[in-house]
């Protein structure tokens, strides 16, 4: 194998092994709050199958091969990552010391629940989701 | 989901000990629930399905849906039983969701 095609071999290994990792290690909060991990491993793969163009002696086609789909996934990536998934930082009314707006909203049994329902009986952890992936 | 999976796996034991946990999403409640059994979390889902709450919260992020529309900021608040904010957590990433050992501490900690 050229050393050409050992990049480019490489390159497709940390291209795959970052989404692979990053999928099945989602659950890991390590991994999940560190999704720039997953841009920094495509610019990686980006650099390695780079350098396997230009180290290609005469048949390129693998490390074209390799540069097409790692630089795809660095600028989707980056793109997600930095644009995409960025959330504005905008004032809330959460306040440690103070209580926040009491609700009242309806559960999955059709029950109205209100965060007066739980005071001086329990504490509450409020998790606020977007409900699309 | 990853936050909920995350979190049901180490606050399982604290619900016992008595916290209530509430997941609030403009999700309707039928997937909601769909969505509870799947994971076999102890939690209470509600629909928040015109963003009143999360509004009245300040957490609603304008045209951050996949189609533009308003979703909400994701955000996880510990309160204690008197019903005050003791700690709370807000991402600027929606990939990025607070570490359950930090929600845990702090409802170990009230």
């Amino acid at each position: 194998m050229t050393s050409s095609a050992r990049l480019a071999a490489l390159s497709v290994v940390v291209a795959i092994g970052a989404v692979a990792a990053y999928a099945f290690l989602l659950r890991v909060a390590a991994v999940r709050n560190h999704p720039e991990g997953y841009v920094v491993a495509f610019a990686l793969a980006t650099a390695l199958a780079a350098l396997a163009v230009i180290r290609a002696p005469a048949r390129r086609w693998p490390a074209w091969l390799a540069l097409g789909p790692s630089s795809l996934l660095l600028v989707g990536g980056a793109w997600f990552n930095f644009v995409v998934a960025q959330v504005p930082v905008t004032p809330t009314a959460l306040r440690v010391g103070e209580r926040p707006p009491d609700f009242t909203l309806p559960d999955a049994a059709g029950r109205q629940v209100s965060l007066a329902d739980f005071r001086g009986k329990k504490p509450v952890v409020l998790v606020f989701y977007r409900g699309y992936w | 989901m990853a936050e909920l999976q995350g979190l049901g796996a180490q606050l399982s034991e604290a619900e016992q000990a008595g916290v209530e946990i509430v997941a609030i999403s403009p999700d309707p409640n039928e997937r909601s629930q769909k969505l509870a059994e799947g994971l076999r979390l102890g939690y209470r889902f509600v629909a928040d399905r015109d963003l009143a709450v999360a509004r009245r919260y300040g957490l609603v992020h304008a045209g951050g849906g996949p189609e533009g529309q308003d979703v909400p900021r994701p955000a996880t608040v510990v309160l204690d039983r008197e019903g005050v904010v003791r700690w709370f957590s807000v991402s600027r990433n929606f990939q990025v969701r607070p570490d359950p050992d930090d929600v845990l501490r702090a409802v170990r900690a009230l």
